[in-house]
Order: structure tokens, then C-alpha cells, then sequence
């Protein structure tokens, strides 16, 4: 028998773990909890909106008429598209050489000075990012086009593309340092230069993890909401001709951003605007998981190098 | 390698031609282009790089492949359509193109511009090659000159976003725009209470995301034994790192100001969550990276688990967790969207205290964030730039700081601890 204070002791750390434990997994569970919360919010809020308007009027109407009560989600959509296209071009274009020079060609100097400041433009809030866009490339637009208003589709592509070129340059570059180094060693001992290395040996092999970090970055451009609601111009519909990307537009964050402030709680609109952020919510959700998809099929196959 | 006159001196020409059409695109001076000279340096280029094909011909066969001649005459004939179209007149000043029904107009400047920049892009990639005799080291000259560039790009847009609201926005800021509150929308006055607000929100936030973040973290890597469990664990991690500011907006929207109202409360609770997945994500790496044999020492010395977490794992993590937690105070700070509906409003009032200390959280508060979008919204009909300059510049420096604190702090581990 112990002496009774051991023996506290004995239980103190025995039921006293047992708690800390416990309150460990709720924190742990906590992520799975909002996630369900988000989802059941978003439904049950945009349930009624689907349910007077028609999922099909819903997602496929061409008007989207606050008021007169018409919420077709056709134009938000097709801007969302051209949006993703034309930011996503730009920044790859930026993006992929940037990472391919901080992994391939940059010496440990030039990285010092560029890898943060990579990530003190990955830390530029948003909404400055909106403001320079409002102030300066929209202005640089109307100057140069002759538009009517330089905010549009164009104006919100060409924000999102630089914003994220940080986002997708840093994971661009872990997936070609994750290339071993004999695969680059054997390729250069074989004669081939240096960039015939980066070209058929180290891209083909980190292909996987760009794909996915590209995947990723289609959710950021799509969920990103500030800059784009200041310099999308707002106005859902759609642009004739369709690719007409000198036209103003909406994307799902915008729309919800700009007319949720006005809107009467509970109203059609109100539950429509829902309805949009469900979409968005749903298309981000899948993208994240195919982009975990593309990475953990791809790590099966080659293993972890 | 003997460098051939020729295509070095159509380098040079093509060069500055690229430089003086950009500087046309993107500065768009108001003066006359420099049409004539450029049909003029297009036209040596064209000449020059032709005299070194004829060279490089009677010298050596070999190097000409059919695709590499095919390439080269299109740059050339493209080129030589181009100065046709200057010299004919076909692109007359004051001649704007609309295409396709777009809503824009071309103008016959910036279409200049771009197609000269186009040409001499080409040019300069013919002469290099010439210069190379096509083989592979030119090859890899061209495409390295490129991924440099983007280097070189996102250094000077870091540069340029730093400059200009440094440039712009310094004039607005002095004691009192940073010690008194708005008046007349935002037009005179300062920030104080964005700054307050913004204070009470992040630190509301921080309570919430940083005992949940860290705890989840450590029950991931230290406790957890069900995979199945952390399977799910990370997806919903996964998931919610990828959730769009906006639809934790809508949440907070639907799910807290219902309960507790626009309020310092429901705004700190959805920034905390949003903040969730990057403590969590970056303290499970702090903690991984914490050999096991540090473990097994403790609970060798019969230590229990949550000892041997509590008194090695989290001391020897405590730097990398710290770095996760000041970047979610960054993220925090400058996020609009999920606070838009939940907890801000555009007051000028200060944060109404309980005893002075605690605030009351049942109350909206201002944030910066917020304060710099009204600013935006009014920017056409009053006189708030310099304002809004202002407040944007105090936005980016308080994020940019804060962030850099994080770099230096992780900087300053790697170098510290080496396992």
C-alpha cells in the first residue's frame, strides 16, 4: 500500500492525463466540427434559394436580377471561368520560372533576398492589393483601352495573377527540391546542360507536385474576395461576346461581397447570396481534395524519392 | 567563341527598341513615338541578322535543320510585315482598332508598342542563336535570361507596392492620424479607432485559434494512435485552410451574428477559425521536427506522456510553434472579408470598455481593414485619398512587420538548433 499522498499522486497523474487527453482531442476535432458547421450553414441557408428558385434556374440562368428577384447563376459563373484562365496564365507564367530559379539557379545569396521577400508579398493583405488595383492598374486600363470604366474581367485577372504568384512559386519550389539530386547529377553527367536537366529530368519529375500546387492556386484565385470585389466593376452578367474580357463581370466572391451588406436578412436574395458562397464552397472543397489526390496518387507511385 | 558583329549589333539595336516600347506600353508619355526609328532599327536588325545567316551559311551547312530555318524566316518575314505596316501608313496615329466587339479600343499607340516589343523579342532571340551557332548553351542563355526575369519582376513588384504607399501614403501620417479618430467620413481625422479595433480583433482571434491550434497539433503527433481519425483530422484541416475568406464570412454571418450579434465576439471567433488550419499545419511540423529520442529520454526517466509533452516536446517546438502563431496574428490583422458582416462598422467611436480595461465584446468595433474599403467606396465623392494612402501604408507596414519578425525568428532557429 502507498501512503496516501503517493497515492494522490498516482491518481492525479492518472486521471490528470486522462483530461489533458481529453480536452487535446476535442481541440483535434475541433477543425472537423467547423468544417461540418460551414457545410450545414451554408445548405440550410441556400436550401430555400434552390428550393424557390430551381437548382437548374439556379445554376444555369442567364439573368441575375436582384431586383426583380431573378437569381441565375450562369454569368458569375462564366466570369469565374474567364477570371480563373487569364489570372492562371499569368501567374504560372511568373510563378514556374520563379520557382525553377530559387531551386535550380539561385545561388544562396540571391536567396536570401528573395525567398522572404517571396513571403512578405504572400503577407500583402488583400484589400491593398485592391486598393493599388482600384488606384493604379484600373486607372493604367482606362487609359490604355479607352474604357468606359477600366474595371473588369481583365483588371481582376491580371490582380489575382500577380497575388498569387508568391503562393504558387513557394510550392512549386518545395516539389523541385523534392527532386533527388541524383536524377539531376546522372542527367548533367550525361552530358545534357543545365537547362536540358531542368527541362527533361527535374520538371517531368516534380510535374505531380506542380499540377497540384496549380489545382491549389485555381481554389485561391476563385475564394480570393477583397481585390476582386474592388475591381471587378460588379455587374453580373454576361459579357457579349462571351470572351469579351474588357467587360465588367462578377465572380462569386464578389457578388457575395458586394451585396450581402444590403440585403434584407432572410430575404430570396439574401438566401441566393448563400447559395453562390455554396457553389464557391463546393468547388474549392473539390479542388483541394483532387490537388491531395494528384499528390498522394503521385507519392504511391514514385514513392517519396 | 569569336562573338559575330552582326547579330551582337542586332542585340544591341533589338534591345533598345524593347526597352523604348515598353517604356511606351506601360508609361504612355504624351509625346509623338519613336515610329521612324523604330521601322528604321527593325529594318538594320532584319539586315544584320540576314548578312550573318549568309556567314554562317558559305561557313558551315550543318547547323541548318529545317525547323530551326523555318522559325528563323517567320521571325524575319513578321518582322518585315511589321515595318510594311509602319511605313505604308497602315497604322496611322489617331488609327484605333476595334476588335471583335470587345469593349476596348485599341490604340494605335499601344498597339505599336506591343507589336515592336513582340518583334524585337524575336529579333534578339534569333541573334542570340546566331551567335550560339544554335547549339544548346544559347538555348539555355535565352531560357535562363527568362526565369531570371521573373526574379527580377517580383523583387520590383515587392519594390513597387513598398514605394508607392510609402511614397503616397507618408504625407498623410503624423501623431494625430494615428492617436485621433475619423471625422467627416474618413475625409480629416486619424485611425485610432481602426488601430484599437483592429488590436481587440486579433488578440480576440489569437485566444481562440492558438489553445485550439496548438492543442490539436499536439494531440495529432503526440496522442493520436486511431490513423482513421487523423485521416479525418487532416482533411478537415485541408479543407479548411482552402475555405474562401468570404464563405467564413457568410458562416459567421448565418451561424454567430444570429447568436451573438455584429460584435468583437463573433468577428474574433471567425478570424480564429480561419486561422486554425495554419497553427495547426505549422505546429505539427514545429513538433515533428523534435526527435524522438528527446521522447523516449523523458518517459525513460519515467516521466508521463503529458510531462514529457509539457516539459521536452513543446520547449523544443516553442520556436516553430511561436512562427506559425505570428503569421496567423499577420493573416488576422489583414483579412476583410469574414469581419465584413460579423463584427465591424465604420465608427468613430472608440472601443467602449468595461472598467476600462476589458472590452465589451458585445459591441462592433472599427478595424483597418475595413476603415481603408469605406475609404475606397468614397474615394470618387470626397476627398479621402491621402487618407486612404495613409491607412493603407499602416495596414501593409503593421502586416509586413509582423511578418517580418516571423522570418527572422525561424531564420534565427535553423541556425540555433540542429538536431
Amino acid at each position: 500500500m502507498d501512503p496516501p499522498d503517493r497515492r494522490g499522486a498516482r491518481l492525479y497523474r492518472k486521471y490528470g492525463d486522462r483530461l489533458v487527453e481529453a480536452v487535446l482531442f476535442l481541440s483535434a476535432i475541433t477543425s472537423i466540427l467547423v468544417m461540418v458547421l460551414i457545410f450545414y450553414f451554408l445548405t440550410y441557408e441556400s436550401f430555400l434559394a434552390f428550393k424557390e428558385m430551381g437548382l437548374k434556374a439556379m445554376l444555369l440562368g442567364q439573368k441575375w436580377h436582384p431586383a426583380g428577384d431573378i437569381f441565375g447563376m450562369a454569368p458569375i459563373i462564366w466570369s469565374s471561368i474567364l477570371v480563373t484562365f487569364i489570372a492562371l496564365f499569368i501567374n504560372i507564367l511568373v510563378g514556374v520560372p520563379l520557382a525553377i530559379y530559387l531551386s535550380e539557379l539561385a545561388g544562396s545569396r540571391s536567396r536570401e533576398i528573395l525567398k522572404p521577400a517571396i513571403e512578405l508579398l504572400a503577407g500583402v493583405p488583400s484589400i491593398v492589393y485592391g486598393f493599388l488595383g482600384v488606384l493604379v492598374l484600373v486607372v493604367y486600363l482606362e487609359r490604355s483601352f479607352l474604357m468606359l470604366t477600366g474595371r473588369s474581367i481583365l483588371a481582376v485577372s491580371i490582380l489575382l495573377g500577380i497575388m498569387f504568384i508568391p503562393a504558387l512559386a513557394t510550392i512549386c519550389e518545395d516539389a523541385l527540391r523534392a527532386v533527388p539530386r541524383e536524377f539531376k547529377e546522372g542527367s548533367l553527367a550525361l552530358g545534357a546542360t543545365e537547362w536540358q536537366t531542368v527541362r527533361y529530368v527535374t520538371l517531368p519529375a516534380a510535374s505531380s507536385g506542380i499540377i497540384a500546387a496549380v489545382i491549389l492556386n485555381v481554389g485561391r484565385i476563385i475564394g480570393e474576395t477583397m481585390a476582386a470585389l474592388l475591381v471587378v466593376g460588379n455587374v453580373a452578367r454576361l459579357p457579349i461576346p462571351l470572351f469579351d474580357a474588357f467587360d465588367r463581370g462578377a465572380i462569386f466572391t464578389s457578388v457575395i461581397a458586394g451585396e450581402m451588406g444590403e440585403v434584407a436578412h432572410g430575404s430570396l436574395h439574401y438566401h441566393s447570396l448563400f447559395a453562390v458562397g455554396f457553389v464557391l464552397l463546393v468547388i474549392v472543397t473539390v479542388l483541394n481534395i483532387s490537388a491531395d489526390l494528384v499528390r498522394s496518387r503521385i507519392q504511391k507511385k514514385f514513392g517519396e524519392y | 567563341m569569336k562573338v559575330r558583329i552582326a547579330p551582337a549589333a542586332a542585340i544591341v539595336i533589338s534591345g533598345l527598341m524593347l526597352v523604348s516600347s515598353l517604356f511606351y506600353l506601360f508609361v504612355q508619355p504624351e509625346r509623338p513615338l519613336l515610329t521612324s526609328l523604330w521601322a528604321g532599327g527593325l529594318l538594320a536588325s532584319i539586315v544584320l541578322i540576314s548578312a550573318s545567316v549568309m556567314g554562317l551559311y558559305s561557313s558551315d551547312r550543318t547547323i541548318w535543320r529545317f525547323e530551326r530555318v523555318i522559325y528563323l524566316i517567320g521571325d524575319q518575314v513578321l518582322t518585315l510585315a511589321l515595318v510594311l505596316l509602319i511605313t505604308t501608313d497602315t497604322l496611322y496615329p489617331g488609327g484605333d482598332i476595334t476588335l471583335l466587339g470587345l469593349s476596348a479600343v485599341f490604340r494605335h499607340e499601344l498597339v505599336l508598342s506591343f507589336l515592336v516589343l513582340l518583334a524585337s523579342v524575336l529579333l534578339i532571340k534569333d541573334s542570340i542563336n546566331l551567335i550560339y551557332r544554335y547549339n544548346q548553351r544559347g538555348r539555355e542563355i535565352l531560357v535562363f535570361a527568362m526565369i531570371r526575369l521573373s526574379a527580377v519582376f517580383t523583387l520590383l513588384l515587392l519594390g513597387g507596392i513598398l514605394f508607392l504607399l510609402l511614397y503616397k501614403g507618408i504625407g498623410a501620417i503624423s501623431w494625430e492620424f494615428l492617436t485621433e479618430s475619423h471625422i467627416h467620413l474618413g475625409q480629416e481625422g486619424g485611425i485610432s479607432t481602426c488601430i484599437e479595433g483592429t488590436f481587440w480583433l486579433v488578440t480576440g482571434a489569437m485566444l481562440i485559434s492558438a489553445p485550439l491550434g496548438i492543442g490539436a497539433a499536439i494531440y495529432l503527433t503526440e496522442y493520436s494512435t486511431h490513423t482513421g481519425l487523423k485521416r479525418a483530422v487532416t482533411i478537415a484541416v485541408g479543407g479548411l485552410n482552402g475555405v474562401p475568406s468570404v464563405v467564413y464570412g457568410l458562416f459567421g454571418l448565418a451561424f454567430l451574428v444570429a447568436n451573438f450579434g455584429l460584435s468583437l465576439l463573433a468577428g474574433s471567433i471567425i478570424l480564429g477559425l480561419m486561422n486554425l488550419p495554419t497553427i495547426i499545419l505549422t505546429s505539427q511540423e514545429a513538433l515533428k521536427s523534435v526527435p524522438n529520442s528527446l521522447r523516449e529520454g523523458s518517459v525513460a526517466l519515467g516521466a508521463s506522456k503529458w510531462q514529457t509533452v509539457r516539459k521536452v516536446v513543446i520547449p523544443s517546438s516553442l520556436p516553430g510553434v511561436l512562427t506559425g502563431l505570428i503569421i496567423g496574428v499577420a493573416r488576422a490583422a489583414g483579412e476583410t472579408a469574414p469581419i465584413m458582416w460579423t463584427a465591424v462598422t465604420f465608427s468613430a467611436t472608440p472601443v467602449h470598455k468595461i472598467y476600462g480595461v476589458v472590452p465589451d465584446v458585445t459591441q462592433p468595433v472599427n478595424n483597418l481593414c475595413y476603415h481603408l474599403l469605406n475609404l475606397i467606396y468614397f474615394l470618387g465623392a470626397w476627398d479621402v485619398e491621402k487618407n486612404a494612402w495613409g491607412t493603407a501604408l499602416v495596414l501593409l507596414m503593421l502586416v509586413l512587420s509582423i511578418n517580418i519578425v516571423a522570418i527572422v525568428l525561424r531564420k534565427h532557429y535553423r541556425k540555433k538548433i540542429a538536431w
